[in-house]
């Protein structure tokens, strides 16, 4: 009786050749570009070599980097564990699923924008307004995601564990939540994205540390090379969490073919 | 070993309403039959006559409409968790959790019965050995073929060591070698651990090599014939194949089986 072959996965962090290339094809254009500005009418502070660029990373402050994605996690795991708790309360009764379905749509149809009005205008804390848009803007989409994943469950599985009568608990803990852990990791992923994009205009408004306060100093101070250093340091958070989330994921979907 | 229950069905009718016409399908229409403890029962009939609502209705996750299933006296819908770790079923495909191991898929029932985890282990881990599993243990059931899943399914089913046993065409997507020394293997472990077996078959070999008794369901479960195979010898199974299989065809109980 032998074991079927085993297919290795491929590895979950790579920087491919193709990478590297057209990152650095990037840099190459926007170095010559920043030398070309004057001879093109474009004010030479619009393009920052990536000398000055370097330069204004080395003193990116590490508090506001660490502020951000503090908010950012605090805020994941809050949204996550009510988005589940919410999931799975609405995958168990039909009625509450049908009275909080519209509603879940209407707050997913909400700008970000408006978001963060309604927060400034109904909150006075900043913490809180920021967390509050961040947990609108992100539970909806982990509940949405869970609820259907729960629902996707095969139906010959329901039907065998629900044929060993185990408690709801038991149904939801042996069964539900190992089958939708797949969409679990697709949904951080997703959602780190998103976070990391909202947390930065939260930021911008009424925040005193983080990202997005110091993007908005920069704005003032006409800074594009701060802008850019910013911006960089805010794509190399997205893959470190990203990258994270893939390893946790590697880890424990090893039983996947 | 637990002591295996008789399972009563009295006047059993389970109506179906479908989802887009609205029209009732009535899947299995006023169905009586008794089943011994410890009896190893086939029941045999064409696709869509019932048997699979029946399966349903037995594992108690369908109400009746009408009539009961009593199993010791108790109905296994009504009093659901009454049967926690009595009842064990092995279905058509093996329905192993993809995220277990074969172990850990045995032991399954064990942990939703609030068996301790060593003896979870020390049973799930004999019956994986009995079914000749030994070396795949740690194996996840993609890493196993068709018939080993299987295997851990049966394991599975007896790990908890159940009163009442139920398969429902465990076998059928097997091929023909596999499948025989499976219901052999099957039948076996049934026999040796004493449980009342009902296996689900649409095929009339399956069913005469592994049952006691034959209940042949003609259209919504309409008992056209109940067999005892012992009265069969073996020289007369063709003959009893042909008598089984014009039943079938006629929705008629063939003469030959009145007879004995």
């Amino acid at each position: 009786m032998p074991l079927e072959e085993h297919r290795e996965q491929v590895p979950v962090l790579s920087f491919p050749r193709q990478t590297i290339v057209s990152l650095l094809v990037f840099a190459v254009c926007w170095e010559v570009l920043s030398h070309l500005s004057p001879y093109l009418g474009i004010p030479p502070f619009a393009v920052p070599s990536l000398v000055k660029i370097a330069q204004r990373m080395v003193v990116i402050t590490p508090l506001d980097v660490a502020v951000t994605l503090a908010r950012v996690i605090g805020a994941l795991v809050v949204s996550f564990v009510l988005g589940l708790a919410a999931a799975m309360a609405m995958y168990r009764s039909k009625t509450l699923d049908d009275y909080l379905h519209p509603m879940i749509r209407i707050l997913m149809a909400v700008p970000v924008v408006s978001w963060i009005l309604f927060a400034v205008l109904w909150f006075p804390g900043v913490e809180f307004r920021i967390g509050f848009v961040l947990f609108v803007v992100c539970g909806p989409v982990f509940l949405v995601d869970t609820l259907d994943a729960m629902r996707n469950v095969p139906r010959e599985l329901r039907q065998m564990m629900r044929s060993f009568r185990p408690t709801t608990l038991q149904f939801f803990l042996k069964l539900m939540l190992p089958a939708i852990v797949p969409t679990i990791f697709t949904s951080w992923k997703v959602n780190i994205s998103l976070a990391i994009r909202v947390v930065t205009i939260a930021e911008l408004v009424g925040a005193v540390t983080g990202i997005g306060h110091q993007l908005s100093v920069a704005q003032e101070l006409f800074s594009v090379a701060d802008v850019f250093a910013w911006t960089i340091v805010l794509v190399a958070l997205l893959f470190l969490l990203e990258g994270a989330v893939a390893r946790v994921e590697h880890r424990l979907l090893r039983w996947r073919a | 070993m637990k002591r295996p229950l008789p399972i009563e069905v009295r006047g059993l009718r389970k109506v179906f309403r479908q989802t887009t016409s609205g029209q009732s399908v009535v899947a299995i229409d006023r169905l009586d039959l008794t089943i011994a403890p410890k009896e190893v029962i086939a029941i045999v009939g064409q696709t869509g006559c019932g048997k699979s609502t029946f399966f349903d209705l037995m594992i108690g996750l369908e109400a009746p409409s009408e009539g009961a299933i009593l199993i010791g006296g108790k109905s296994p819908y009504a009093d659901f968790d009454a049967f926690r770790g009595k009842i064990a079923t092995v279905f058509q495909q093996d329905r192993l959790l993809p995220w277990r191991t074969a172990l850990d898929n045995a032991r399954l029932p064990l942990e939703l019965i609030g068996v301790p985890e060593a003896e979870q282990r020390e049973r799930a881990l004999a019956w994986l050995n009995r079914l000749g599993l030994s070396q795949f243990t740690s194996a996840y059931p993609h890493e196993l073929s068709g018939g080993m899943r299987q295997r851990v399914a049966i394991a599975r089913a007896f790990a908890v060591e159940p009163e009442i046993l139920l398969a429902d065409e465990a076998f059928g997507h097997l091929d023909e070698v596999t499948a025989a020394e499976l219901r052999e293997t099957f039948l076996t472990l049934a026999r040796e651990s004493g449980a009342t077996a009902i296996l689900i078959t649409h095929q009339l070999e399956e069913a005469i090599a592994v049952g006691d008794r034959i209940a042949v369901f003609g259209q919504s479960a309409k008992l056209l014939a109940d067999i005892h195979v012992a009265g069969w010898p073996q020289a007369d199974y063709a003959a009893l194949r042909e008598a089984i299989q014009l039943t079938l065809q006629s929705q008629r109980p063939d003469p030959r089986l009145a007879a004995r």
